[in-house]
Parts: C-alpha cells; sequence; structure tokens
C-alpha cells in the first residue's frame, strides 16, 4: 500500500500562485511602492509595509542557493523517491523558494547550478520544481 | 538599549546530571528526580529550602505539575517553559533571573526529556507559522544546507569538507568515550564515521546527535550567599538569549554559511562578561552540535576562529581535549545524546566539573577560569540562540 502524498492547501492568499502553476508559470508578489518581489505570498510588502501588492510572472529562470540530498524523508509518502534532491532556488527577480529539483542525479548538483521552473501537474494541484536550464523536462 | 545582565549576581552551588540514553526502564518522574535530588545533595539543600523552581522540557509535560508532583513539591511556584532545543538553557536563565531580582534566594533549574516510549520515535516538530511555509525537511536535512553553502563560500574541496565533519564527530565520541553518562561512550574510527549511512546531503548517521532521555538541574542562589553552600561556586557572568526574524528561507540576505542569532547572542553575552577574546580566554566551551555541520559554523559565530577558517581549525585539533580551546569535552550532542529539554543544564554540568577539577580523564589543565555554553534551537534561517558565560571567582 502506498502512502499519499500530502498536497498544498491553497489558501486565499496564495490562491493566486497555486492558479498560476496549474497554467504552467511561476508568479511572485511585487510592491507597488517599492518594487520588491516577495515569496511566500503576504498581506503586506516585507520591506515597506506597503499593503498594495501586485502579482508578477517570473522569468522561472534561478540558481541554487544551497541544497541537500534526501536519504531519510520527513515523510513516509516520499520513502520510494530517495534519494532525492531539494534545494534552496534564488529566483533572478531576488526571493527564494525551497524545491526539488529534478532532472538531475544527485551527484551532479553544486552550488549556483543555473535551473529553470518546471511544472508537475500529476499531483491534484500543480507543483513548481525546478531542472537543470540546459535540461528541460519533456513536456508531458 | 541591550541587555544590561547579571554579571556577578548569582552563583550555582549545585548540579546533577542523570545519564543520557535510552531510558526504557525510566519515566520522566524518575528521570527529573534523580537530576534534582544529585543536584539538591550537592548544594546540601532539601526541597523544601528551594524557593522556586524553572523545569524546561519540550515534550515530557506542559506545567509545573510535571516536576511538583515528583518532588512533592507544597506550594511552590513551578514553572513550566520551552524554547526548542535551548529549553534547558532558557530554564537556567529565568531561575538566574528570579534570583537576581531579589524575589528569591535560591532557584531550581532543571531540564528533562523523556521520549522513548512516548509514541513517537524521536522528535516530532510542529509545522511552521501557519503561513503554507513548513517544508516536509528532516532536522539533518535542515543543518545540510550549510555544508554546501560553506565549501562555496570559502572555496572547500566536497570531499575536503567531509574529512572536517568527520573529524568533529570522530572528536566528540572521543570525548564521550571518557564520559561514564554520556549515551554513545566508544571512540568510532574516522573511517566508519565517513562511511556511514547517508541521511542528507554529505550528513551520515555519525554527522547526527544521538536521542536520548535524560535530565540535568542547577541550583542557583545569591552570589554573595554562595559560599555558604559550596567552596567551589560557579558565578554566572553573562546570560544572553536572541531570536532572530526567522525568515532566512525564503528571504535574500542570509547565507546558510553562519547563525546571525548566534553573532548577536555571542557579542551581547562577551559584553556582560567582559570578554574580548573568546579563544584565549575561554577555558572550554559547550557548543550546540546537534549535527556536524552546527558545530563548525559555530567556531566562527562565537569568535573561536576566523571567518572561513574553521574548517582549518578543526582539522588542526584547535578544538580537541587538549586543543587551544577545548569544545564539548563532554562528547556534545553527538555522543553525550540530546534530550531536548535537557541539553543546555547538560553543558552547564560539564562547565561545573571541569572548573572545579571534577572531570576526571577528561579534566582539562589550560589554568583558564571561565566556560561557555552555547545552545541553539531551531534551524538554519529560523533560530533561537543561548549563551552563557560562568566562571570561578567574583570580580
Ligand atoms: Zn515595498
Amino acid at each position: 500500500m502506498s502512502i499519499p502524498k500530502p498536497g498544498p492547501t491553497p489558501v486565499p492568499m496564495s490562491k493566486p500562485f497555486w492558479s498560476a502553476t496549474a497554467q504552467g508559470q511561476l508568479v511572485v508578489q511585487r510592491c507597488q511602492g517599492c518594487g520588491t518581489h516577495q515569496h511566500y505570498p503576504r498581506v503586506v510588502c516585507r520591506h515597506c509595509w506597503l499593503t498594495e501588492l501586485d502579482w508578477v510572472t517570473c522569468s522561472g529562470d534561478g540558481r541554487v542557493w544551497t541544497y541537500t540530498v534526501v536519504h531519510r524523508p520527513g515523510h513516509p509518502a516520499w520513502e520510494p523517491e530517495v534519494p532525492y534532491v531539494l534545494a534552496l532556488v534564488e529566483l533572478d527577480e531576488g526571493p527564494r523558494l525551497m524545491t526539488n529539483i529534478v532532472n538531475i542525479a544527485p551527484a551532479e548538483m553544486r552550488v549556483g547550478l543555473a535551473v529553470r521552473a518546471v511544472f508537475d501537474d500529476t499531483a491534484d494541484t500543480s507543483l513548481v520544481h525546478f531542472a537543470p536550464v540546459d535540461r528541460p523536462l519533456p513536456t508531458p | 538599549m541591550g541587555s544590561n545582565g547579571i554579571r556577578d549576581r548569582v552563583a550555582i552551588v549545585g548540579m546533577g546530571c542523570t545519564p543520557f540514553t535510552e531510558h526504557w526502564r525510566k519515566s520522566t518522574d524518575d528521570l527529573v528526580l534523580e537530576a534534582s535530588t544529585a543536584a539538591a545533595t550537592s548544594a546540601g539543600l532539601g526541597y523544601a529550602e528551594l524557593d522556586a523552581f524553572w523545569l524546561g522540557t519540550l515534550d515530557s509535560g506542559v506545567s509545573g505539575l510535571t516536576l511538583s508532583k515528583p518532588l512533592k513539591l507544597d506550594y511552590k511556584p513551578v514553572s513550566r517553559l520551552e524554547n526548542m532545543c535551548a529549553t534547558g538553557s532558557d530554564a537556567f536563565r529565568n531561575a538566574c533571573y528570579a534570583v537576581a531580582s531579589g524575589a528569591f534566594d535560591t532557584a531550581m533549574a532543571i531540564g528533562v526529556e523523556k521520549l522513548k516510549d512516548s509514541g513517537i520515535s524521536g522528535l516530532a516538530t510542529g509545522g511552521g507559522g501557519g503561513d503554507g511555509t513548513a517544508a516536509e525537511l528532516s532536522a539533518p536535512a535542515m543543518f545540510s544546507l550549510l555544508s554546501p553553502a560553506y565549501a562555496h563560500k570559502y572555496g572547500v574541496a566536497e570531499p575536503e569538507l567531509k574529512e572536517v565533519l568527520t573529524r568533529i564527530a570522530w572528536k566528540n565520541h572521543k570525548n564521550g568515550a571518557l564520559n561514564p553518562l554520556a549515551q554513545f561512550r566508544k571512540e568510532v574510527p574516522k573511517e566508519t564515521i565517513a562511511n556511514s549511512p547517508r541521511v542528507a546531503g554529505a550528513l551520515g548517521v555519525f554527522d547526527c546527535s544521538g536521542v536520548a532521555d535524560g535530565a540535568a538541574a542547577a541550583i542557583i542562589v545569591r552570589a554573595e550567599d554562595a559560599y555558604e553552600y559550596t567552596d567551589q561556586p560557579l558565578f554566572v557572568k553573562a546570560l544572553s538569549l536572541t531570536a532572530g526574524p526567522a525568515t532566512g528561507a525564503s528571504d535574500p540576505g542570509y547565507d546558510y554559511t553562519s547563525f546571525p542569532e548566534v553573532v548577536h547572542c555571542a557579542t551581547d553575552a562577551y559584553q556582560q562578561a567582559g570578554i574580548r577574546d573568546p579563544r584565549e580566554q575561554l577555558g572550554l566551551a559547550e557548543v550546540h552540535d546537534c549535527f556536524t555541520p552546527t558545530e563548525l559554523v559555530l567556531m566562527e559565530d562565537l569568535g573561536f576562529a576566523e571567518r572561513g577558517l574553521a574548517w582549518k581549525d578543526v582539522l588542526a585539533g584547535a578544538f580537541d581535549l587538549d586543543g587551544v580551546l577545548p569544545v564539548n569535552p563532554d562528547g556534545g550532542l553527538k555522543s553525550f545524546g540530546h534530550p531536548i529539554g535537557a541539553s543546555g543544564l547538560r553543558m552547564l554540568f560539564e562547565c561545573w566539573l571541569q572548573l572545579r577539577g571534577q572531570a576526571d580523564q577528561r579534566q582539562i589543565d589550560n589554568g583558564r577560569d571561565l566556560a561557555l555554553t552555547h545552545n541553539l534551537g531551531g534551524q538554519p534561517g529560523a533560530c533561537v540562540s543561548f549563551i552563557s558565560v560562568v566562571g570561578t571567582t567574583r570580580d
């Protein structure tokens, strides 16, 4: 028996993010006042506290800031997938997110690796992962 | 702004610590009783003569009753508190402040954790702040993020960094082998450590601290009364606690090669204690080596090594038992074990033994009379840091 993976639970604040991933787009918030990009979604700008925030589409490009290879998953649902790569990716727009790096062998991982967003819509909610820029996933 | 500190206003006059191990045959009650009795006895005090109690535990109780019941305390003030892995240290901190304020003449700080037959394996860590950002990362995975970032920033090759991490675990096992209270009392060859099954990133099983049960306690009195209880009190020089903004993982600016919380905490603690050069002035340091990369980074954050050079100091043996500044002479979290609520007081217990010349085979003899404990709660990018400095003389 396989244990189902718990998926994200979109809430009003994060709904635009998940609606975008379903369209194959990565969006983050940008402050109308100071132009700061931020992720995760919040009600105020983390830089100037303005509440007027837009959702903007990112290029999807970023670089690996640091990473780990999971050999012992934090949740049993991921047991069949070890070893897998988790990384902190810094988007070209500035914000960082913790994400899976796919289409790469753990030994190939390195800090600074250029990666691009790919979308996994096999789950109920389309998840954003990243793959090396020169190795995009084949379109499903 | 900042802390004024309570340098030399309170003293530790008794301590006790249980063995840290998988205590299948002992309950939380047994553990707190054992540590409390040892601490009170070493101060020559009965529970009736103790005025107030602070109990630190993450998961083994939610109120003061966890202590008052087994100790049969009659209507005494007992607080229970929690601050992640810095829980025991925060219990100590609060007890010290209570005595320094004049509210009480004597107080006990005690930490306990009893995980082994609690129905869960290891620690159940709660999700984040309910903002949807909680990541399904194990504790070793969180701390393993330090390694690639550190290696990249300072140009250390991956195999070389692995050697550094291995040496930290090897050193702490070597120290723990000399400690009758430690969970793991065996030296482990470097090859065994380096080739142990991988858990996360560069970390193998031997890069991780032991999950143990245990308790440790301290008796705190007014500094001017200290010699009424013992010929060898320890005077509290500094107590510092910092909580960071916890935004490291999502916001740029945090680089995963340091704990800024610890840097701020150390500045505060050294100012309180009047320490200018910790590497030269401290006789020993007990630090939060939950995983080997944590100890590496802490050497720089605590000012024991130059930024970017701690890895060289580790390889040169600077923090060995006979090094320039012995770090984790009791074996640390790595081999003494990590019963969350008890760990901060266990660190202090080693300072108590070492500065009083009671550490037997582990005894450090470098002529210095100050010791430091450092306790971390949380993870890189989101943590609390605690530092204490204690010494044998009242200035
Ligand atoms: Zn703004």
